[in-house]
């Protein structure tokens, strides 16, 4: 079903991992200002998680891209990401490709962790592309972003139950998706997707996922937060299932999609909206 | 920090506390269900009470349930610390700006109407560890503790406030007969129940590991409401 890592990754994995566990992974990125651009700092990549470095484009930001090298995550599954913005930089952290969760053959979660920090007046992405659950996979995903006060950060998850278009219906499987944000030390947005053991009975629930195929949530810390709201809502106005708000210098958008086509295009709106006149990382458009 | 009384004291002072007429502002807010109407998701009493179901089992009142649940322990343990990370928590939960608003006005206006009627020490505990970011769960909580009310008991009562206050909305909304906004309390009760046992029965780990759920369109039309052209409700 899946491919393990290469010897020499496992080799490298701390003893206390369960003899289950199919694959872990650590990755941690840091960027630093030189000369008055933002350059890499430091990088460490352990077992499955790997880090690119794409080219630098033109009128983009420097971009780390991670890359899950065994193309999936299963029943005790562990991956775990760190980045650090340093003072005053500007870099994207995204996704090679969508993170598939498959069946979890021993009723464990895959466990994902990732860090951000962002020093004074750094400026963050998190772009992460899809996450796709499979019927039975099971997630359990925490992310944490510590930011200075006058710092800027994007960040966005998206859901996609199977693949709609091959007629695959999810209504079995666990998915948690917590999201804490600290500005100067201060929670400011938490949040936590849970779709615990009556996963199907969520997505049919009116108050809950209303049938959907697809979902995300986008959130924009920023100074000028609350002035992105206005061309945000316009943006959503005719979709039935999407909404925004902003408060304390934090933007938050919700999309319930039919699919994860629809999805993709609705985020990709979006982000044209947050992050103009810049490009979306390349990975992206593959 | 709990003081002590009659046990029959503890059922007066919820019925008092969660009761309409305490001056927190309940009837000005819907939690979207203004939004869920106009949508017509919400439509009838069938439709009211699967809304509000979810909602407890899986949804904001659950979190809140948690929430209630982690502050009250907190208080009844005197700890400043805990109480501080459970009232952070509940603050930094809400979806949208009029949820929080919803939570933080509440809770506020629970707070000082409790320090004039029922002043307490659990009180200035919860003002020295939250200061003015104060959670209506937390609130309640923190007030029941302070007064030595079980935790069930106190989320039990709790936790039908909210539903009350949600049909009773829906009853102006809709518009849902006084008969339906009965019968709708009466379906929800075992929700309640259920929900409030659940909570009792969460360990004293991480509340953050406990609260969440999937009430996403929930959380939608709370966000819809807040550009909803004609309005009765505050959120």
């Amino acid at each position: 079903m899946k491919a393990t890592c290469a010897a020499t990754s496992w080799s490298e994995l701390p003893d206390t991992l369960s003899p289950l566990a199919r694959a872990a992974g650590a990755a941690r990125v840091a960027f630093k200002r030189r000369a008055g651009e933002t350059v890499l700092d430091t990088l460490y990549q352990q077992g499955c998680a790997k880090l690119r470095l794409p080219r630098l484009e033109t009128g983009a930001w420097p971009c780390a891209v991670t890359v899950n090298t065994v193309g999936g995550l299963t029943g005790g599954d562990r991956l775990s990401l760190e980045a650090r913005w340093g003072e005053a930089t500007r870099a994207t952290l995204a996704a090679q490709a969508a993170e598939r969760i498959y069946r979890s053959p021993d009723g464990r979660a895959a466990r994902v962790e990732t860090r951000l920090v962002l020093d004074a007046g750094a400026c963050g992405e998190w772009l992460p592309q899809e996450t796709i659950l499979f019927q039975g996979g099971r997630l359990d995903r925490d992310l944490t972003v510590e930011m200075a006060g006058d710092a800027s950060f994007l960040g966005l998850e998206m859901l996609v139950f199977g693949r709609v278009a091959m007629g695959e219906v999810v209504t079995q499987g666990a998915f948690r998706d917590g999201w804490r944000i600290r500005r100067d030390g201060r929670l400011v947005y938490a949040d936590a997707l849970v779709l615990g053991d009556a996963l199907v009975r969520d997505r049919l629930a009116p108050a809950g996922l209303r049938e959907a195929g697809a979902l995300a949530t986008i959130i924009a810390v920023r100074p000028d937060g609350e002035r992105l709201l206005e061309p945000i809502r316009a943006l959503l106005a005719d979709q039935p299932l999407a909404g925004a708000s902003a408060w304390d210098g934090l933007l938050a958008v919700r999309l319930l999609t039919p699919d994860g086509a629809a999805l993709r295009r609705l985020v990709v709106a979006c982000l044209s909206v947050l992050r103009t006149p810049r490009a979306l990382p390349r990975v992206w458009l593959c | 920090m709990a003081m002590t009384m009659a046990p029959e004291a503890g059922l007066y002072r919820l019925m008092a506390w969660l009761s309409p007429a305490y001056p927190v502002g309940a009837f000005s807010h819907s939690s979207g269900l203004e939004w869920a109407v106009e949508a017509g998701w919400v439509h009838d009493r069938d439709s009211l009470t699967e809304w509000l179901a979810d909602l407890l089992r899986n949804g904001s009142v659950w979190s809140d349930a948690v929430l209630f649940i982690h502050g009250h322990r907190a208080v009844a343990a005197g700890d400043q610390a805990r109480l501080a990370a459970v009232a952070e928590l509940a603050a930094a939960l809400a979806p949208a700006r009029e949820r929080q608003v919803e939570t933080l006005a509440q809770g506020m206006a629970f707070v000082l109407a409790s320090e004039a009627a029922w002043d307490c020490p659990a009180l200035a505990l919860l003002r020295r560890a939250a200061g003015a970011r104060i959670a209506y769960p937390v609130a309640v909580a923190a007030l029941a503790a302070g007064w030595a009310i079980a935790a069930g008991p106190a989320l039990t009562a709790y936790l039908h406030g909210v539903v009350a206050n949600l049909v009773s909305a829906a009853q102006r909304l809709v518009p849902l007969g006084q008969s339906d906004g009965q019968r709708a309390i009466a379906i929800l009760e075992a929700a309640v129940d259920h929900s409030t046992r659940r909570a009792l029965a969460l360990d004293h780990g991480d509340p953050f590991g406990q609260v969440g759920g999937a009430g996403f369109a929930a959380d939608i039309a709370a966000l819809r409401h807040e550009t909803q052209y004609t309005r009765l409700f505050r959120s």
